[in-house]
């Protein structure tokens, strides 16, 4: 195991970590690959941990985190590689495996049973439970487990009582009780005040000291420099580096994190005549509030007739309402969306499509298509009402067939059968169909929000140039993605969210991927 | 090393599904032979007779008829539900309030026949339609399951027809079992006892496939019902159509109700509704939701509840008849499960 | 001319005029209209209803001779005992131990004494269309006689009316056709012998009743209970309990409990199985039962039973129908003919049980009719005025409650 901030391999990992040279990692992945259908989930992955670490994991939405901490766990099986304990192959077929291995994770959503005191959550599910449970029992036990282990907790409250940062402790003490000597912990400090993190790292501390780790995934630069003795970065699913966090910035790591060696491939080129415009589409100090939560807030924006527009961001700043807002899917809590100079803020989906303006969604199977029905009846969703398929109040199968065989063969897809149901075509698939699909009504903007997501690199590549043939249209294109690289290659300008909130737009040509790393991790742009 | 093993496919082809519905049911007639010859029956013979006794004679046909109609209202009502994505349990309540409803009119309202008919029609579906109303509010407005709520109205529904038929609308005139008053009009008959319920609803059948299958509403209700999220992102009305359509299910089972007070029993009383409201249910289960297919599976459901009843005076006890005729729906869900499946033979390489 | 025959506690036979509708019109005939030139066109359920106020009445019913009409319908032909094949549609299991399994017994009755016929019969037939289909079969299976051992109504009669070449017997039924007749048991004796037993033992005078349904037969039967029982105990009541079906074990017990828990100490009911007496049996209170011996379900607990006896009748019918003599008749089984009491039960003191009988043998022996106004109903208005007897048709038809007898009347 060669580490990157030392070259030579001259100071091990296990004297930097204070360990017995020759010490084993708890547990290691080598060579781990995991393939969905039409995605590459992870590739040629290698991670160590090393007793007494705390390794972070950095990387974007997709990046594969997730998928990798589901093979250690046994929830999936590894297509390739291997996974050695202490040094020893071993196979995790379940997470059964996984917890006797001492590995346990902590999710994003707790998995705890709200009604029950915590002591009954601790002990649920656990082969160390006593035959005879009294109440007192249990309590005892997880009382003597809480100090053993530091982690205060109140055995005998109902878990709908704690706060979140309680709940989380339970969870971790419930992981801890089952003598997980590897703990991994899904982005824990998303849920939890600054003090509240603050006692978690304490805890975190204490339970390495032990000799146990940790696997910390976050994609908060921050936190990861403040905890972690070493993090590994992931990005497309493949491994981008393990470094030891202390020769590391936030700035390297953003850099890191989003890719320091994009392609550069110039979309940007258009043929002669093809200008940027007008505005076609404006967003005028848009607010959006929901449930007291503020999802957008003062948002102007103004799209031009021929131009891309990339928003890059975390996803989950703001991105999804950005698009309702767009498309007319969601009316705003204040301010105005002006298309063609006109306020359209309140007149819905319909009247948006049928003025112009199309929508790729961020997700294909809830929004954009109906995977339980035909391919016929995804294909002419925007067209159903429109001659030649409907006369009148009637709707003529015939001619919807026409049409869908016309979009399939625009979009090179192959369909064996079009009454077949739309979920039996692969991601990219449907992805084109439907993108087809929009860029038939887009006349005046096209909205697609992570069209690339699950994509292979081919089908990444044909959407791409489908926005490069609307845009030389004169078409408005909105590109919303967490791929750096496309907006880079594609968009004229660059806006970039957090927290509902536009940190600032930038030209696409030249630009610096580390400003825009700043902006997505909050800083605003001057 | 070679190994088979079982691929789950999203969706049955149709030939497959058709292939297997078959082979089900003839796998259940056969297990319930077994079971018959085991205990000393002659299966055979006892086919023969469901058969010559259904198909054989006017009786038959007519008795098949008079099960078909209401197995058909409730069948569409509850089928039309599942195109919205709604499952309407209450089909039983919503029978019961047709039929009282239309009781209701035809008791107190005087009248000619030409007039009081279509006005029982009218207030039968309306009954029916009220009936489902604050589960369709409740789930439109509050996404509240309607699977609670339309079941739950089903008891309310069966006490209160008890409730009038053995309490303010009692003819006293005495049977063993409390009944209003004959009803003074009737749906006319059109060939012996079979009345024109049944060849209403096989329009209203129909009617409802082309709705379906060649409108824009029904193309808009068809992806509302598949996935409210892409309807609401194409800009469709989904809560209007699952309004409209969740009332016009009640009312479409409010229906049978009134065709089968004024048609078949002609008094209102208690249970008229038959458990119809129920095997609609499974009705429209077999028929996959789709209305031309409840034609199919509601006259298979009617021969085989008309099969029960040609046994029973061949010694077979209710409980016999119910238990063949649950294996046969159970063997028909299994048989659709397993027309999903495919056997793939995979060659692992050896290390 | 039609006479009325009351051989006090014989078989009475009411032979149905052909042009008659219903009973019920037929039985709206006064003394006057028998004198008269006989006309079914002015007669009425209401004629009816007001005939207990009409003095003939009673003439009409206590005479000494068959009611036979001028013309009465012809009758079925004769059928060889080979060919022939009897049905009986039961409207709960045979294995009842009780209503079903009495009218079973009744069917092999009429198997011992005519070796060669067929029978079939089907239980547990619902009150709804599916009882038309039933006995639409029987009739496309070849019945010739189809005995429906409970009330049916339209889904008997639309079956009868298309089939007229069937003997139809409808139990407790009311709408006769030439080939459609109907019998029942006047159980309003033993119920009001029971009575009067129930009252004397009875601590609270609160007596409780488990109905099916608002129907005559339970009219009858709680107020002929009420009006024994008040003999002994003038202060006694009756509540009733309707559950909505002659065969709801669990129904009858919950509705069995609850009555004991509102302070009654003997129950009644008119069930065809022995729930309510298991209950009685648990919370040491008293009960009177139906059709059946049922002791052994409670034997400190059981009183006697309304017990009812069908076989005679059964064979008789159908040996009318196979000599080719039949023509409907409206029966009502007389005391000691058809239906009795029950031995009494081990509890019931045996001066108890000696009053009880003195009325039973007044009955048998004088055909006295305890049925004497004045009776007022529920609401206090007189409906039986004073001296007065009520007719065994306003007996069999009673539909409204006598004074004391609560949850009937609405």
């Amino acid at each position: 195991m060669v580490s990157i901030a030392d070259p030579m391999g001259t100071v091990s990992i296990q004297s930097r970590l204070g360990l017995a040279p020759g010490t084993p990692p708890l547990v290691a992945l080598r060579g781990v690959a995991k393939y969905f259908p039409g995605v590459i989930a992870n590739e040629d992955v290698d991670l160590a941990i090393y007793p007494g670490e705390i390794h972070a994991l950095l990387g974007e939405n997709g990046a594969g985190k997730s998928t990798l901490m589901n093979i250690l766990t046994g929830i999936y099986q590894a297509d390739a590689g291997e996974i050695l304990r202490d040094g020893e192959t071993a196979e995790f077929s379940s997470p059964i495996d996984a917890i006797a291995a001492g590995i346990g994770m902590v999710h994003q959503h707790f998995k705890l049973v709200n009604a029950f005191t915590v002591a009954e959550n601790v002990h649920l599910g656990w082969s160390q439970t006593p035959a005879r449970i009294s109440a007192r029992t249990l309590e005892a036990r997880t009382q003597k487990l809480s100090q053993d282990l530091g982690l205060t907790v109140n055995a005998s409250a109902r878990v709908s009582d704690l706060s979140t940062g309680e709940q989380q402790r339970v969870e971790i003490l419930r992981v801890l009780a089952r003598d997980a000597k590897v703990l991994i912990l899904d982005e824990p400090t998303a849920v939890l005040t600054p003090a509240e993190a603050r006692e978690l790292f304490v805890a975190l501390r204490a339970f390495t000291a032990r000799g146990n780790a940790v696997i910390f995934i976050s994609h908060k630069l921050d936190e990861v420099v403040e905890i972690s003795n070493r993090v590994t970065i992931l990005r497309g699913g493949r491994k981008v580096a393990t470094e030891w966090t202390e020769s590391c910035t936030e700035k390297s790591l953003a850099q890191m994190m989003v890719g320091r060696e994009i392609v550069l491939n110039n979309l940007r080129e258009r043929p002669k005549g093809a200008t940027i415009g007008a505005p076609v589409l404006s967003l005028k100090d848009v607010s959006l509030k929901s449930h007291g939560a503020m999802l957008l807030k003062n948002v102007s924006l103004d799209l031009h007739a021929g131009e891309v527009l990339g928003i890059a961001g975390v996803a989950g700043n703001g991105q999804r309402e950005l698009s309702h807002m767009l498309t007319g899917l969601a009316v705003p809590s204040s301010g105005q969306v002006h298309l063609d100079g006109v306020d359209v803020s309140m007149s819905g989906a319909r009247a948006m499509a049928e003025a112009g303006v199309g929508h790729i969604p961020e997700d294909r199977l809830h929004a954009g298509m109906s995977p339980a029905l035909s391919i016929t009846d995804n294909t002419v969703l925007r067209e159903y009402a429109d001659a030649p398929l409907a006369q009148g109040p009637w709707y003529i199968p015939r001619q919807a067939l026409h049409l869908a065989q016309e979009i399939a063969k625009l979009a090179e897809v192959m369909v064996p059968d079009f009454a077949m149901p739309a979920r039996n075509l692969s991601g990219g698939n449907q992805q084109r169909l439907v993108a087809r699909r929009e860029m038939r009504i887009a006349d005046k903007v096209l909205i697609a929000a992570y069209p690339s997501r699950g994509l292979d690199v081919g089908a990444i590549n044909t959407m791409m140039h489908y926005f490069v043939e609307l845009r030389d249209r004169g078409v408005a294109v909105i590109l919303i993605s967490e791929e750096l690289e496309e907006l880079v290659n594609l968009a004229d300008r660059i806006a970039v969210m957090f927290h509902g909130e536009i940190m600032g737009i930038v030209p696409g040509e030249g630009v610096d991927i580390e400003d825009i790393g700043l902006m997505m991790g909050g800083r605003r742009n001057t | 090393m070679m190994s088979y093993r079982l691929q789950r496919l999203p969706a049955a082809s149709p030939a497959v599904a058709f292939a297997a519905r078959l082979v089900s049911v003839i796998a259940a007639l056969a297990t319930a032979g077994l079971i018959l010859k085991l205990a000393g029956m002659e299966p055979l013979a006892l086919g023969a007779k469901v058969i010559s006794s259904t198909f054989g004679s006017s009786f038959g046909i007519a008795d098949l008829a008079l099960l078909f109609s209401p197995l058909l209202y409730c069948g569409l009502a509850v089928a039309i539900g599942m195109r919205v994505g709604v499952w309407n349990i209450g089909a039983e309540g919503q029978f019961n309030l047709g039929a009282f409803s239309a009781a209701g009119v035809g008791l107190f309202v005087a009248g000619p026949p030409v007039l009081i008919l279509p006005l029982m029609v009218l207030a039968g579906m309306i009954g029916g339609a009220l009936w489902i109303l604050i589960p369709t509010l409740a789930r439109a407005y509050a996404g509240v399951s309607e699977l609670i709520t339309t079941l739950l109205m089903n008891f309310v529904a069966t006490l209160l027809v008890y409730f009038v038929a053995t309490g303010p609308w009692l003819d006293s005139s005495g049977m063993a079992l409390a009944t209003t008053a004959r009803l003074p009009v009737a749906i006319p008959e059109i060939w012996d006892i079979v009345h024109w319920g049944l060849p209403v609803a096989l329009g209203l059948a129909v009617v409802l496939a082309i709705a379906f299958n060649y409108t824009k509403w029904g193309y808009e209700v068809r992806i509302g019902g598949s996935n409210p999220g892409n309807a609401l992102y194409a800009g469709m009305p989904v809560r209007r159509h699952l309004i409209f359509v969740m009332l016009l299910s009640g009312a479409l089972a409010g229906l049978g109700g009134v065709m089968e007070v004024a048609g078949t029993v002609h008094r209102l009383q208690g249970g008229i509704s038959n458990n119809f409201g129920y095997i609609g249910i499974m009705v429209a289960v077999l028929a996959r939701a789709a209305p031309l297919g409840v034609i199919v599976s509601a006259l298979f459901m009617a021969v085989v509840l008309n099969g029960g009843i040609i046994l029973q005076p061949q010694g077979l006890t209710t409980q016999t008849v119910l238990a063949v005729t649950g294996l046969i729906l159970l063997y028909a869900a299994i048989g659709d499960e397993f027309a999903r499946y495919r056997v793939l033979r995979t060659i692992q390489p050896q290390d | 001319m039609r006479v009325a025959v009351h051989a006090p506690f014989g078989i009475r036979k009411l032979c149905i005029p052909k042009e008659a509708k219903s009973p019920l019109e037929w039985a709206g005939t006064n003394s006057k209209e028998v004198s008269s030139m006989f006309s079914t066109k002015d007669l009425s359920r209401r004629g009816f209803l007001n005939m207990g106020a009409m003095a003939g009445a009673g003439a009409l019913l206590s005479g000494t001779g068959l009611i036979r009409p001028a013309s009465a319908a012809s009758p079925l032909a004769p059928i060889a005992a080979e060919d022939a094949l009897i049905a009986f549609g039961h409207t709960g299991p045979t294995s009842d131990e009780g209503w079903t399994w009495a009218h079973d017994q009744g069917m092999k009755a009429v198997e011992a004494a005519f070796p060669g016929i067929k029978t079939t019969f089907v239980e547990s037939i619902p009150y709804s269309a599916d009882a038309t289909r039933i006995f639409r079969q029987f009739v496309s299976e070849g019945a010739n006689m189809v005995f429906a051992t409970s009330s049916y109504g339209d889904f008997l009669y639309d079956v009868a009316k298309r089939a007229p070449d069937v003997a139809f017997y409808e139990c407790d039924g009311r709408a006769p056709l030439d080939n459609l007749g109907n019998y029942y048991v006047q159980h309003w004796y033993p119920s009001y012998v029971a009575g009067i037993a129930a009252g004397a033992m009875s601590a609270s005078g609160k007596l409780g009743y488990i109905g099916s349904f608002p129907v005559p037969s339970v009219y009858s039967g709680t107020n002929a209970f009420l009006m024994g029982a008040r003999t002994v105990n003038p202060e006694a009541t009756l509540q009733t309990i309707i559950i909505n079906s002659w065969f709801d074990p669990q129904a009858a017990t919950q509705a069995g409990t609850a009555l004991l828990d509102n302070g009654c100490d003997v129950l009644f009911g008119i069930m065809d199985e022995a729930g309510y007496l298991q209950v009685a049996q648990e919370r040491g209170a008293k009960a009177v039962m139906w059709n059946t011996d049922l002791r052994r379900y409670g034997p400190d607990a059981y009183i006697t039973s309304v017990m009812v006896d069908f076989k005679a009748f059964y064979v008789e019918q159908v040996r009318r129908r196979l000599e080719g003599t039949w023509t409907p008749t409206a029966d009502l089984l007389p005391l000691s003919g058809g239906v009795d009491r029950d031995a009494w039960g081990a509890t019931v003191p045996a001066e108890v049980a000696a009053k009880a009988d003195m009325a039973r043998t007044k009955m048998l022996t004088e055909g006295w009719n305890p049925f004497v106004g004045e009776i007022k109903d529920s609401k206090g208005n007189v409906k039986v005025a004073a001296g007065q007897a009520m007719t065994e048709q306003e007996l069999y038809h009673w539909n409204w409650s006598v004074e004391g007898v609560f949850g009937l009347d609405s």
